[in-house]
């Protein structure tokens, strides 16, 4: 754990956060090689808080629950013309671990915790998603690889093989962005695949986004390229979003549409091996 | 699914046109029904377009009939089987 005093910088995919607050505050190890100079500018304001506030919950507007058959991982209501977000402890059921309250025009944080681990998890990957939001990006369950020259993003369901596809290309001298969660921004009419803080130390990285592969298992390698709506459709299936505000949906199907019209999309059934890597090679050649 | 139904539930979900097709996303509150979304050809674009609480199948077969190169008969067939289709839309019927 490092205590950063009272503010840092953070940049994820290029978004600058201030995080900032009257007590010291702890972050989690992964999100050290993203803190930036103090000198950069910000974006979005993320503003920290011990102890949490009293509230009527009752008297707000219930909006999205993020849970399973088990437990709740975090409620979100609407709260003064923004939202309000209950994270609880998942080691303590039913325990509060953070309130937070973010503005309408996702640029404003103010994060209450039981302590000073203000972005514990899942606060942290709750603000990836809302900077999503902000700017004109997404946050993906995907992996990709960077082999010098192009970005691949290999996107599937838990067990298509995302980790698995991830050592294949590392192994044949690619650097891996990540190989679970990756921001997808659109910079100066380009976009670029961006690594987020973990729970484990990786240094910030970014690749320019050339393909996406929809990965399976498969006895051979195979390929099919996808078009229109239905590569539309497959590739935002493994967005992470709370999808409970057609503004939302209609945002990210912008997204999406523009995407997809520019950059190859494929289903990929493959066999675990380095063969991968040269079909993969080969197929695009071929377009 | 009727027409009466699927006009009701309409609001559920998020529709964007790509090219000639329609991605259908659902509004909801879990993440899990990202998994849900799908997608619709021409055809079934201009029947989810025209599907509204005061049009019968009839009225959607013709209007049919003038945008596409049919007959009634085959027009009506297309909605029926839009209609049974959207069976799986049911459980957003709450």
């Amino acid at each position: 754990m490092n205590q950063f005093g009272f503010e840092f910088k953070i940049a994820i995919a290029e978004v600058v956060l201030h995080v900032f607050s009257k007590k010291t505050i702890e972050l989690e190890a992964g999100y050290v090689p993203f803190l930036v100079d103090s000198s950069a500018t910000a974006e979005i304001e993320v503003e920290c808080f011990q102890g949490l506030p009293e509230v009527d919950f009752e008297a707000l507007k219930l909006l999205f629950e993020a849970k399973n058959d088990e437990q709740r991982f975090y409620t979100i209501y609407e709260a003064s013309g923004g939202y309000c977000f209950v994270l609880f402890d998942q080691n303590q059921k039913g325990i509060i671990q953070q309130i937070a309250y973010l503005n309408a025009s996702f640029d404003y944080w103010k994060i209450y915790s039981r302590n000073a681990m203000a972005l514990k998890y899942p606060m942290g990957p709750i603000i990836m998603h809302y900077l999503t939001l902000f700017t004109d990006a997404v946050l993906m369950h995907a992996s990709c690889a960077f082999d010098g020259k192009k970005g691949r993003m290999f996107s599937g369901f838990s067990g298509a093989g995302k980790s698995t596809i991830s050592m294949i290309w590392a192994n044949a001298g690619s650097q891996i962005i990540n190989d679970d969660r990756l921001v997808i921004r659109k910079m100066n009419g380009q976009f670029f695949v961006y690594n987020t803080p973990m729970y484990y130390v990786d240094i910030s990285k970014k690749a320019p986004l050339n393909a996406i592969y929809l990965i399976s298992h498969f006895p051979e390698n195979k390929a099919k390229k996808l078009s229109g709506a239905l590569a539309v459709s497959k590739v935002m299936a493994f967005c992470i979003q709370n999808n409970f505000d057609k503004s939302f949906i209609n945002k990210r199907l912008e997204f999406f549409s523009d995407l997809c019209s520019v950059t190859p999309i494929y289903e990929l059934g493959f066999v675990p091996d380095e063969s991968v890597v040269s079909y993969i090679a080969e197929n695009e050649k071929q377009g | 699914m009727d027409i009466q139904t699927l006009s009701s539930i309409k609001s559920k979900f998020v529709a964007r046109q790509v090219a000639e097709e329609l991605v259908i996303v659902p509004l909801s509150g879990n993440v899990a029904q990202m998994n849900e979304l799908f997608t619709l050809n021409e055809t079934g674009k201009f029947i989810w377009e025209n599907i509204s609480v005061d049009k019968t199948t009839t009225q959607i077969s013709a209007l049919m009939t003038e945008e596409f190169d049919i007959d009634e008969q085959t027009a009506q067939q297309d909605v029926e089987i839009f209609l049974s289709q959207m069976d799986i839309l049911n459980k957003y019927n709450k």
